[in-house]
Protein backbone atom coordinates (compact mmCIF):
# COMPACT_ATOMS: atom_id res chain seq x y z
CA UNK A 1 0.00 0.00 0.00
CA UNK A 2 2.79 2.43 0.94
CA UNK A 3 6.13 2.12 -0.75
CA UNK A 4 9.03 4.47 -0.07
CA UNK A 5 12.29 4.02 -1.95
CA UNK A 6 15.58 5.87 -1.58
CA UNK A 7 14.15 8.95 0.08
CA UNK A 8 16.75 11.66 0.67
CA UNK A 9 16.50 15.07 2.25
CA UNK A 10 19.26 17.38 3.40
CA UNK A 11 18.86 20.66 5.30
CA UNK A 12 22.20 22.39 4.85
CA UNK A 13 24.74 20.19 6.60
CA UNK A 14 22.08 18.07 8.28
CA UNK A 15 21.06 14.88 6.52
CA UNK A 16 17.47 14.22 7.60
CA UNK A 17 16.77 11.31 5.24
CA UNK A 18 19.57 9.25 3.74
CA UNK A 19 18.01 6.65 1.49
CA UNK A 20 14.97 5.91 3.65
CA UNK A 21 13.11 2.83 2.42
CA UNK A 22 9.90 1.32 3.75
CA UNK A 23 7.11 -0.87 2.42
CA UNK A 24 3.85 -1.22 4.31
CA UNK A 25 1.21 -3.69 3.19
CA UNK A 26 -2.57 -3.47 3.34
CA UNK A 27 -3.70 -3.89 6.94
CA UNK A 28 -0.13 -3.98 8.21
CA UNK A 29 1.00 -2.00 11.24
CA UNK A 30 4.66 -1.05 11.12
CA UNK A 31 6.26 0.10 14.33
CA UNK A 32 8.78 2.71 13.28
CA UNK A 33 11.32 3.18 16.03
CA UNK A 34 14.53 5.13 16.30
CA UNK A 35 16.15 7.75 18.47
CA UNK A 36 15.24 11.43 18.12
CA UNK A 37 16.61 12.77 14.85
CA UNK A 38 16.60 9.37 13.15
CA UNK A 39 14.35 10.72 10.40
CA UNK A 40 10.95 9.39 11.50
CA UNK A 41 9.12 12.72 11.51
CA UNK A 42 10.77 13.88 8.28
CA UNK A 43 9.67 10.62 6.67
CA UNK A 44 6.05 11.20 7.77
CA UNK A 45 6.11 14.79 6.45
CA UNK A 46 7.56 13.56 3.16
CA UNK A 47 4.75 11.03 2.68
CA UNK A 48 2.27 13.84 3.34
CA UNK A 49 4.10 15.82 0.60
CA UNK A 50 4.75 18.70 2.97
CA UNK A 51 8.13 19.35 1.37
CA UNK A 52 10.10 18.37 -1.69
CA UNK A 53 12.54 15.50 -1.07
CA UNK A 54 15.96 15.76 -2.76
CA UNK A 55 15.58 12.25 -4.17
CA UNK A 56 13.53 9.09 -3.85
CA UNK A 57 10.06 7.90 -4.62
CA UNK A 58 6.88 7.58 -2.58
CA UNK A 59 3.96 5.52 -3.83
CA UNK A 60 0.57 4.93 -2.28
CA UNK A 61 -1.31 2.05 -3.84
CA UNK A 62 1.03 2.29 -6.83
CA UNK A 63 0.42 5.97 -7.42
CA UNK A 64 3.38 8.28 -7.05
CA UNK A 65 3.20 11.06 -4.48
CA UNK A 66 5.00 14.29 -5.26
CA UNK A 67 4.94 17.77 -3.84
CA UNK A 68 2.72 18.82 -6.73
CA UNK A 69 0.65 15.64 -6.92
CA UNK A 70 -0.45 14.76 -3.42
CA UNK A 71 -2.85 12.00 -2.43
CA UNK A 72 -4.37 13.56 0.66
CA UNK A 73 -7.57 11.52 0.66
CA UNK A 74 -5.52 8.34 1.00
CA UNK A 75 -3.52 9.65 3.93
CA UNK A 76 -4.18 10.38 7.59
CA UNK A 77 -1.47 12.24 9.45
CA UNK A 78 -1.25 12.81 13.18
CA UNK A 79 1.97 14.78 13.62
CA UNK A 80 4.10 14.43 16.70
CA UNK A 81 3.01 17.72 18.21
CA UNK A 82 -0.63 18.13 19.19
CA UNK A 83 -2.38 19.91 16.33
CA UNK A 84 -5.65 21.24 17.73
CA UNK A 85 -7.53 24.48 17.30
CA UNK A 86 -8.79 26.43 20.32
CA UNK A 87 -12.40 25.47 19.60
CA UNK A 88 -14.54 22.62 20.85
CA UNK A 89 -13.55 19.00 20.29
CA UNK A 90 -16.49 18.59 17.92
CA UNK A 91 -15.53 21.66 15.90
CA UNK A 92 -11.98 20.31 15.53
CA UNK A 93 -13.37 17.10 14.07
CA UNK A 94 -15.92 18.92 11.93
CA UNK A 95 -13.21 21.05 10.36
CA UNK A 96 -11.01 18.02 9.71
CA UNK A 97 -13.91 16.19 8.08
CA UNK A 98 -14.99 19.15 5.96
CA UNK A 99 -11.47 19.58 4.59
CA UNK A 100 -11.72 15.99 3.36
CA UNK A 101 -15.08 16.69 1.75
CA UNK A 102 -17.27 14.67 4.13
CA UNK A 103 -20.92 15.69 3.73
CA UNK A 104 -23.00 16.81 6.68
CA UNK A 105 -24.65 13.47 7.46
CA UNK A 106 -21.59 11.33 6.84
CA UNK A 107 -19.48 13.72 8.88
CA UNK A 108 -21.86 13.51 11.84
CA UNK A 109 -21.81 9.71 11.63
CA UNK A 110 -18.03 9.54 11.44
CA UNK A 111 -17.60 11.94 14.35
CA UNK A 112 -19.87 9.81 16.52
CA UNK A 113 -18.06 6.68 15.40
CA UNK A 114 -14.53 7.86 15.99
CA UNK A 115 -15.50 9.63 19.22
CA UNK A 116 -16.98 6.42 20.57
CA UNK A 117 -13.92 4.40 19.56
CA UNK A 118 -11.61 6.83 21.33
CA UNK A 119 -13.78 7.58 24.36
CA UNK A 120 -14.50 11.16 23.30
CA UNK A 121 -18.29 11.12 23.02
CA UNK A 122 -18.94 13.02 26.25
CA UNK A 123 -16.12 15.42 25.50
CA UNK A 124 -17.26 16.59 22.07
CA UNK A 125 -18.98 19.81 23.27
CA UNK A 126 -16.02 20.81 25.45
CA UNK A 127 -13.38 23.36 24.47
CA UNK A 128 -10.02 21.79 23.72
CA UNK A 129 -8.27 23.76 26.47
CA UNK A 130 -10.54 22.07 29.03
CA UNK A 131 -9.48 18.58 27.93
CA UNK A 132 -6.69 16.70 29.68
CA UNK A 133 -3.47 15.93 27.85
CA UNK A 134 -4.58 12.36 27.19
CA UNK A 135 -7.97 13.47 25.89
CA UNK A 136 -6.28 15.95 23.57
CA UNK A 137 -4.02 13.14 22.33
CA UNK A 138 -7.08 11.06 21.46
CA UNK A 139 -8.77 13.98 19.71
CA UNK A 140 -5.56 14.63 17.76
CA UNK A 141 -5.52 11.02 16.54
CA UNK A 142 -9.27 11.03 15.87
CA UNK A 143 -8.87 13.93 13.44
CA UNK A 144 -6.43 11.82 11.41
CA UNK A 145 -8.72 8.77 11.37
CA UNK A 146 -11.99 10.52 10.60
CA UNK A 147 -11.87 10.23 6.81
CA UNK A 148 -10.79 6.57 6.96
CA UNK A 149 -7.47 6.93 5.18
CA UNK A 150 -5.82 3.95 3.52
CA UNK A 151 -2.46 4.97 4.97
CA UNK A 152 -2.30 6.25 8.53
CA UNK A 153 0.82 7.93 9.88
CA UNK A 154 0.83 8.29 13.64
CA UNK A 155 3.92 10.07 14.91
CA UNK A 156 4.37 9.18 18.58
CA UNK A 157 0.62 9.24 19.27
CA UNK A 158 0.89 8.12 22.88
CA UNK A 159 3.72 10.30 24.08
CA UNK A 160 2.84 11.40 27.60
CA UNK A 161 -0.49 9.56 27.41
CA UNK A 162 -2.21 7.95 30.39
CA UNK A 163 -2.92 4.19 30.34
CA UNK A 164 -6.58 4.68 29.33
CA UNK A 165 -5.61 6.84 26.37
CA UNK A 166 -2.92 4.37 25.38
CA UNK A 167 -5.32 1.45 25.48
CA UNK A 168 -8.04 3.26 23.51
CA UNK A 169 -5.59 4.49 20.88
CA UNK A 170 -3.97 1.11 20.40
CA UNK A 171 -7.37 -0.52 20.08
CA UNK A 172 -8.51 2.04 17.51
CA UNK A 173 -5.31 1.55 15.50
CA UNK A 174 -5.80 -2.22 15.51
CA UNK A 175 -9.38 -1.81 14.28
CA UNK A 176 -8.25 0.46 11.45
CA UNK A 177 -5.60 -2.07 10.42
CA UNK A 178 -8.20 -4.85 10.48
CA UNK A 179 -10.25 -2.76 8.08
CA UNK A 180 -7.26 -2.64 5.70
CA UNK A 181 -5.49 0.58 6.61
CA UNK A 182 -1.70 0.50 6.36
CA UNK A 183 -0.38 2.05 9.56
CA UNK A 184 3.02 3.52 10.31
CA UNK A 185 3.19 3.86 14.05
CA UNK A 186 6.15 5.83 15.33
CA UNK A 187 6.93 5.27 18.98
CA UNK A 188 9.54 5.09 21.69
CA UNK A 189 7.34 2.75 23.78
CA UNK A 190 8.33 -0.58 22.30
CA UNK A 191 5.89 -2.77 24.30
CA UNK A 192 3.09 -1.03 22.36
CA UNK A 193 4.30 -2.81 19.25
CA UNK A 194 3.61 -6.17 20.91
CA UNK A 195 0.07 -5.03 21.69
CA UNK A 196 -0.38 -3.90 18.08
CA UNK A 197 1.24 -7.06 16.73
CA UNK A 198 3.25 -4.73 14.54
CA UNK A 199 6.13 -5.51 12.27
CA UNK A 200 9.22 -3.49 13.00
CA UNK A 201 11.30 -0.90 11.21
CA UNK A 202 14.27 0.62 12.98
CA UNK A 203 15.42 4.00 11.69
CA UNK A 204 18.80 5.53 12.31
CA UNK A 205 20.63 8.43 10.67
CA UNK A 206 17.87 8.91 8.12
CA UNK A 207 17.47 5.35 6.93
CA UNK A 208 15.87 2.08 7.96
CA UNK A 209 18.57 -0.24 9.34
CA UNK A 210 16.33 -3.20 10.19
CA UNK A 211 12.94 -4.26 8.90
CA UNK A 212 10.87 -7.37 9.45
CA UNK A 213 8.63 -9.31 11.79
CA UNK A 214 9.44 -8.81 15.45
CA UNK A 215 9.91 -12.54 16.02
CA UNK A 216 12.38 -12.85 13.13
CA UNK A 217 14.44 -9.92 14.28
CA UNK A 218 14.38 -11.07 17.88
CA UNK A 219 15.39 -14.60 16.89
CA UNK A 220 18.73 -13.24 15.74
CA UNK A 221 19.41 -11.82 19.18
CA UNK A 222 20.91 -13.86 22.02
CA UNK A 223 18.75 -14.59 25.06
CA UNK A 224 19.88 -15.21 28.62
CA UNK A 225 19.43 -18.10 31.03
CA UNK A 226 20.37 -17.97 34.70
CA UNK A 227 20.97 -21.28 36.50
CA UNK A 228 21.15 -21.16 40.28
CA UNK A 229 22.85 -24.06 42.05
CA UNK A 230 22.92 -24.98 45.73
CA UNK A 231 26.68 -25.15 45.28
CA UNK A 232 28.20 -24.08 42.00
CA UNK A 233 31.79 -24.91 42.88
CA UNK A 234 33.60 -27.08 40.36
CA UNK A 235 31.31 -26.49 37.42
CA UNK A 236 32.89 -27.39 34.09
CA UNK A 237 31.98 -25.40 31.00
CA UNK A 238 31.73 -27.34 27.76
CA UNK A 239 33.97 -26.12 24.98
CA UNK A 240 31.17 -24.89 22.74
CA UNK A 241 30.04 -22.37 25.37
CA UNK A 242 32.30 -19.46 24.70
CA UNK A 243 33.87 -17.88 27.74
CA UNK A 244 32.49 -14.43 26.97
CA UNK A 245 28.95 -15.85 26.81
CA UNK A 246 29.12 -17.48 30.20
CA UNK A 247 29.43 -15.75 33.53
CA UNK A 248 29.63 -17.44 36.93
CA UNK A 249 28.51 -15.27 39.82
CA UNK A 250 28.72 -17.22 43.10
CA UNK A 251 26.21 -20.04 42.76
CA UNK A 252 24.59 -18.41 39.71
CA UNK A 253 25.65 -19.14 36.15
CA UNK A 254 24.44 -16.73 33.46
CA UNK A 255 24.66 -17.95 29.86
CA UNK A 256 24.01 -15.64 26.92
CA UNK A 257 23.26 -17.54 23.71
CA UNK A 258 21.05 -17.57 20.63
CA UNK A 259 19.41 -20.70 22.04
CA UNK A 260 19.82 -20.30 25.80
CA UNK A 261 17.75 -23.41 26.66
CA UNK A 262 20.03 -25.64 24.58
CA UNK A 263 23.08 -24.01 26.12
CA UNK A 264 21.71 -24.68 29.62
CA UNK A 265 21.04 -28.32 28.69
CA UNK A 266 24.63 -28.68 27.47
CA UNK A 267 25.98 -27.20 30.70
CA UNK A 268 23.94 -29.62 32.79
CA UNK A 269 24.95 -32.54 30.57
CA UNK A 270 28.59 -31.63 31.10
CA UNK A 271 28.04 -31.45 34.88
CA UNK A 272 25.74 -34.37 35.82
CA UNK A 273 26.86 -34.25 39.45
CA UNK A 274 25.59 -30.63 39.69
CA UNK A 275 22.20 -31.37 38.17
CA UNK A 276 20.81 -32.52 41.51
CA UNK A 277 21.98 -29.26 43.06
CA UNK A 278 20.14 -27.11 40.56
CA UNK A 279 17.68 -24.87 42.40
CA UNK A 280 16.20 -22.78 39.62
CA UNK A 281 16.41 -21.84 35.96
CA UNK A 282 15.34 -18.38 34.78
CA UNK A 283 15.05 -17.58 31.08
CA UNK A 284 15.23 -14.00 29.80
CA UNK A 285 14.05 -13.74 26.20
CA UNK A 286 15.43 -10.73 24.33
CA UNK A 287 13.02 -7.82 24.32
CA UNK A 288 12.37 -5.21 21.67
CA UNK A 289 14.38 -2.84 23.83
CA UNK A 290 17.35 -5.23 23.61
CA UNK A 291 16.90 -5.47 19.85
CA UNK A 292 16.70 -1.72 19.46
CA UNK A 293 19.84 -1.16 21.53
CA UNK A 294 21.71 -3.91 19.72
CA UNK A 295 20.81 -2.51 16.28
CA UNK A 296 21.81 1.01 17.21
CA UNK A 297 25.06 -0.23 18.75
CA UNK A 298 25.86 -2.14 15.58
CA UNK A 299 25.07 0.96 13.54
CA UNK A 300 27.40 3.04 15.70
CA UNK A 301 24.68 5.27 17.16
CA UNK B 1 -16.24 20.90 -12.55
CA UNK B 2 -16.54 18.46 -9.66
CA UNK B 3 -13.00 19.29 -8.62
CA UNK B 4 -13.72 23.02 -8.72
CA UNK B 5 -16.82 22.49 -6.60
CA UNK B 6 -14.74 20.54 -4.11
CA UNK B 7 -12.31 23.46 -4.02
CA UNK B 8 -15.13 25.90 -3.30
CA UNK B 9 -16.35 23.61 -0.52
CA UNK B 10 -12.87 23.46 1.03
CA UNK B 11 -12.56 27.25 0.76
CA UNK B 12 -15.95 27.53 2.49
CA UNK B 13 -14.83 25.08 5.18
CA UNK B 14 -11.71 27.13 5.92
CA UNK B 15 -13.67 30.40 5.87
CA UNK B 16 -16.34 29.00 8.17
CA UNK B 17 -13.67 27.74 10.55
CA UNK B 18 -11.96 31.13 10.50
CA UNK B 19 -15.29 32.68 11.51
CA UNK B 20 -15.52 30.22 14.41
CA UNK B 21 -12.00 31.18 15.52
CA UNK B 22 -12.79 34.90 15.26
CA UNK B 23 -16.05 34.46 17.15
CA UNK B 24 -14.15 32.64 19.87
CA UNK B 25 -11.98 35.68 20.49
CA UNK B 26 -14.07 38.73 19.56
CA UNK B 27 -12.41 41.21 21.94
CA UNK B 28 -9.82 42.67 19.54
CA UNK B 29 -12.35 42.88 16.72
CA UNK B 30 -14.85 44.77 18.86
CA UNK B 31 -12.10 47.06 20.15
CA UNK B 32 -10.81 47.78 16.64
CA UNK B 33 -14.35 48.68 15.59
CA UNK B 34 -15.45 50.81 18.53
CA UNK B 35 -12.24 52.64 19.46
CA UNK B 36 -11.85 54.36 16.06
CA UNK B 37 -15.32 55.85 16.48
CA UNK B 38 -14.41 57.12 19.93
CA UNK B 39 -11.12 58.54 18.66
CA UNK B 40 -12.76 60.24 15.70
CA UNK B 41 -15.03 62.00 18.19
CA UNK B 42 -12.00 63.03 20.26
CA UNK B 43 -9.64 64.25 17.52
CA UNK B 44 -12.22 65.72 15.12
CA UNK B 45 -12.35 69.16 16.79
CA UNK B 46 -8.56 69.38 16.58
CA UNK B 47 -8.58 68.30 12.93
CA UNK B 48 -11.26 70.87 12.12
CA UNK B 49 -9.08 73.59 13.64
CA UNK B 50 -5.98 72.36 11.81
CA UNK B 51 -7.85 72.24 8.52
CA UNK B 52 -8.88 75.86 9.06
CA UNK B 53 -5.28 76.95 9.79
CA UNK B 54 -3.54 74.76 7.14
CA UNK B 55 -6.03 73.83 4.42
CA UNK B 56 -4.07 70.80 3.20
CA UNK B 57 -5.73 69.49 0.09
CA UNK B 58 -9.25 70.54 0.74
CA UNK B 59 -9.88 67.74 3.23
CA UNK B 60 -12.07 68.96 6.03
CA UNK B 61 -11.42 68.02 9.65
CA UNK B 62 -14.12 65.36 9.83
CA UNK B 63 -12.91 63.64 6.67
CA UNK B 64 -9.28 63.79 7.85
CA UNK B 65 -10.13 62.35 11.29
CA UNK B 66 -12.32 59.59 9.88
CA UNK B 67 -9.94 58.55 7.10
CA UNK B 68 -7.01 58.68 9.54
CA UNK B 69 -8.68 56.37 12.04
CA UNK B 70 -9.89 54.04 9.27
CA UNK B 71 -6.32 53.63 8.03
CA UNK B 72 -4.75 53.44 11.49
CA UNK B 73 -7.05 50.76 12.87
CA UNK B 74 -6.98 48.64 9.75
CA UNK B 75 -3.20 48.62 10.13
CA UNK B 76 -3.70 47.26 13.65
CA UNK B 77 -5.88 44.53 12.16
CA UNK B 78 -2.97 43.63 9.87
CA UNK B 79 -1.34 42.09 12.93
CA UNK B 80 -4.42 39.94 13.55
CA UNK B 81 -4.30 38.70 9.95
CA UNK B 82 -0.67 37.66 10.40
CA UNK B 83 -1.31 36.17 13.85
CA UNK B 84 -4.06 33.94 12.45
CA UNK B 85 -1.56 32.25 10.15
CA UNK B 86 1.35 32.33 12.57
CA UNK B 87 -0.68 30.66 15.35
CA UNK B 88 -1.36 27.72 13.04
CA UNK B 89 2.36 27.28 12.49
CA UNK B 90 3.83 27.98 15.90
CA UNK B 91 1.13 27.88 18.60
CA UNK B 92 -1.49 25.36 17.55
CA UNK B 93 0.82 23.36 15.24
CA UNK B 94 -2.15 22.76 12.94
CA UNK B 95 -0.48 23.98 9.74
CA UNK B 96 1.00 20.61 8.73
CA UNK B 97 -2.30 18.87 9.34
CA UNK B 98 -4.27 21.36 7.26
CA UNK B 99 -1.61 21.36 4.52
CA UNK B 100 -1.70 17.55 4.46
CA UNK B 101 -5.45 17.71 3.78
CA UNK B 102 -6.91 18.05 0.28
CA UNK B 103 -7.12 21.84 0.73
CA UNK B 104 -4.71 23.68 -1.58
CA UNK B 105 -2.59 26.52 -0.27
CA UNK B 106 -4.67 29.09 -2.18
CA UNK B 107 -7.91 27.70 -0.76
CA UNK B 108 -6.52 27.87 2.76
CA UNK B 109 -5.17 31.41 2.44
CA UNK B 110 -8.30 32.71 0.72
CA UNK B 111 -10.54 30.91 3.20
CA UNK B 112 -8.70 32.47 6.11
CA UNK B 113 -8.63 35.90 4.48
CA UNK B 114 -12.30 36.10 3.49
CA UNK B 115 -13.78 36.58 6.99
CA UNK B 116 -11.01 39.04 7.85
CA UNK B 117 -11.83 40.96 4.68
CA UNK B 118 -15.48 41.03 5.66
CA UNK B 119 -14.53 42.32 9.09
CA UNK B 120 -12.25 45.04 7.69
CA UNK B 121 -14.93 46.13 5.24
CA UNK B 122 -17.53 46.33 8.01
CA UNK B 123 -15.04 48.17 10.25
CA UNK B 124 -14.40 50.80 7.56
CA UNK B 125 -18.04 51.19 6.60
CA UNK B 126 -19.23 51.45 10.21
CA UNK B 127 -16.67 54.16 10.87
CA UNK B 128 -17.66 56.19 7.82
CA UNK B 129 -21.33 55.55 8.61
CA UNK B 130 -20.73 56.81 12.14
CA UNK B 131 -19.05 59.99 10.90
CA UNK B 132 -21.81 60.54 8.37
CA UNK B 133 -24.54 60.03 10.95
CA UNK B 134 -23.00 61.92 13.86
CA UNK B 135 -20.79 64.56 12.22
CA UNK B 136 -22.48 64.97 8.87
CA UNK B 137 -19.60 63.64 6.76
CA UNK B 138 -20.58 63.84 3.08
CA UNK B 139 -18.23 62.74 0.28
CA UNK B 140 -17.99 65.23 -2.59
CA UNK B 141 -18.87 62.67 -5.27
CA UNK B 142 -21.14 60.29 -3.37
CA UNK B 143 -20.30 57.14 -1.41
CA UNK B 144 -19.17 54.90 -4.29
CA UNK B 145 -15.54 56.10 -4.32
CA UNK B 146 -15.39 55.62 -0.53
CA UNK B 147 -16.81 52.13 -0.89
CA UNK B 148 -14.21 51.37 -3.56
CA UNK B 149 -11.35 52.39 -1.24
CA UNK B 150 -13.01 50.51 1.63
CA UNK B 151 -12.72 47.36 -0.50
CA UNK B 152 -9.26 48.01 -1.95
CA UNK B 153 -7.49 49.02 1.26
CA UNK B 154 -8.58 45.91 3.26
CA UNK B 155 -7.42 43.73 0.36
CA UNK B 156 -4.03 45.41 0.55
CA UNK B 157 -3.94 44.97 4.35
CA UNK B 158 -4.75 41.26 3.98
CA UNK B 159 -2.02 40.75 1.41
CA UNK B 160 0.52 42.56 3.57
CA UNK B 161 -0.56 40.63 6.67
CA UNK B 162 -0.23 37.33 4.84
CA UNK B 163 3.24 38.31 3.68
CA UNK B 164 4.27 39.47 7.15
CA UNK B 165 3.13 36.21 8.75
CA UNK B 166 5.43 34.19 6.50
CA UNK B 167 8.43 36.41 7.09
CA UNK B 168 8.38 36.37 10.91
CA UNK B 169 8.94 33.31 13.06
CA UNK B 170 7.27 34.09 16.38
CA UNK B 171 4.22 35.88 17.75
CA UNK B 172 6.54 38.25 19.63
CA UNK B 173 8.26 39.21 16.38
CA UNK B 174 4.92 39.71 14.66
CA UNK B 175 3.62 41.76 17.56
CA UNK B 176 6.67 44.01 17.57
CA UNK B 177 6.79 44.40 13.79
CA UNK B 178 3.01 44.85 13.57
CA UNK B 179 2.70 47.46 16.31
CA UNK B 180 5.76 49.46 15.31
CA UNK B 181 5.00 49.43 11.62
CA UNK B 182 1.34 50.33 12.29
CA UNK B 183 2.27 53.34 14.41
CA UNK B 184 5.10 54.52 12.13
CA UNK B 185 3.00 54.04 9.03
CA UNK B 186 0.04 55.80 10.62
CA UNK B 187 2.15 58.85 11.44
CA UNK B 188 4.04 58.94 8.13
CA UNK B 189 0.82 58.43 6.21
CA UNK B 190 -0.63 61.58 7.72
CA UNK B 191 -3.39 59.57 9.33
CA UNK B 192 -2.80 60.91 12.82
CA UNK B 193 -1.63 64.40 11.90
CA UNK B 194 -2.23 65.92 8.44
CA UNK B 195 0.76 65.39 6.14
CA UNK B 196 1.21 69.14 5.78
CA UNK B 197 2.01 69.40 9.49
CA UNK B 198 4.71 66.71 9.43
CA UNK B 199 8.45 67.45 9.31
CA UNK B 200 9.78 67.69 5.78
CA UNK B 201 11.82 64.45 5.85
CA UNK B 202 8.78 62.54 7.07
CA UNK B 203 6.63 64.00 4.32
CA UNK B 204 9.16 62.75 1.79
CA UNK B 205 9.24 59.24 3.28
CA UNK B 206 5.46 59.02 3.60
CA UNK B 207 4.87 57.71 0.06
CA UNK B 208 7.03 54.65 0.92
CA UNK B 209 4.24 53.41 3.20
CA UNK B 210 0.97 51.81 2.06
CA UNK B 211 -0.91 53.85 4.65
CA UNK B 212 0.06 57.07 2.85
CA UNK B 213 -1.62 55.82 -0.31
CA UNK B 214 -4.66 54.63 1.60
CA UNK B 215 -4.99 58.11 3.10
CA UNK B 216 -4.51 59.61 -0.33
CA UNK B 217 -7.20 57.35 -1.76
CA UNK B 218 -9.64 58.18 1.04
CA UNK B 219 -8.96 61.90 0.68
CA UNK B 220 -9.60 61.66 -3.05
CA UNK B 221 -12.78 59.70 -2.45
CA UNK B 222 -14.03 62.15 0.18
CA UNK B 223 -13.01 65.48 -1.36
CA UNK B 224 -12.66 64.71 -5.03
CA UNK B 225 -9.30 66.47 -4.80
CA UNK B 226 -5.94 64.99 -3.81
CA UNK B 227 -2.37 65.26 -5.04
CA UNK B 228 -2.27 61.83 -6.63
CA UNK B 229 -5.89 61.11 -7.48
CA UNK B 230 -7.94 58.06 -6.68
CA UNK B 231 -6.78 55.83 -9.53
CA UNK B 232 -3.08 56.36 -8.90
CA UNK B 233 -3.51 55.77 -5.17
CA UNK B 234 -5.42 52.54 -5.76
CA UNK B 235 -2.82 51.38 -8.27
CA UNK B 236 -0.02 51.92 -5.75
CA UNK B 237 -2.02 50.04 -3.10
CA UNK B 238 -2.38 47.17 -5.56
CA UNK B 239 1.40 47.24 -5.97
CA UNK B 240 1.90 46.98 -2.20
CA UNK B 241 -0.58 44.10 -2.11
CA UNK B 242 1.26 42.24 -4.85
CA UNK B 243 4.56 42.81 -3.06
CA UNK B 244 3.06 41.34 0.13
CA UNK B 245 1.72 38.32 -1.71
CA UNK B 246 5.03 37.84 -3.55
CA UNK B 247 6.90 37.91 -0.23
CA UNK B 248 4.45 35.37 1.17
CA UNK B 249 4.78 33.11 -1.86
CA UNK B 250 8.58 33.32 -1.74
CA UNK B 251 8.65 32.48 1.98
CA UNK B 252 6.09 29.71 1.46
CA UNK B 253 8.17 28.12 -1.31
CA UNK B 254 11.27 28.36 0.82
CA UNK B 255 9.46 26.67 3.74
CA UNK B 256 8.31 23.75 1.57
CA UNK B 257 11.79 22.94 0.25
Amino acid sequence: MLSVVGLRKRYGEVVALDGFELDVGVGEIVGLVGHNGAGKTTFARAVAALFRPDAGEIRIDGRQVTHRRRLPHELGLAPQELALFPTTARENLRYAGRLYGLGRRLLAERIEEVAEALGLTELLPRPVEELSGGQQRRLHAAAAMLHRPRVLLLDEPTVGADPVTRELLLRAVRVMAEQGTAVVYTTHYLPELDVLDATLAVADHGRVIARGARAELLAALPGRVTLTFADGAGLRFPGDLREQDTRADGDDVVITAIDPAAAAARLLAANPEHAARLRSIAMDAPSLDDLYRELLTRNGA
Amino acid sequence: MALELAGVRRFAAVARHQCVLMAGDPGPLIAFTVIPMVLVSVIRPMMVLLAAVRPDDGTDGTAQATAGMAVMFSLFVLKLVGAGLLDERTTWHTWDRVRASPARLGEILLGKAAPMFAFLLVQQLLLFGFSAGVFGLRPARGWWPVLLVSVAWPLCVLALGTGASTLVRTSAQLSAVGDISAVVTTIMAGALVPSAMLPGWMRHLGPCTPGYWAMSAYRSALTGRAPHGLVVSLAVLAGFALAGLAAGAWAGRRASR
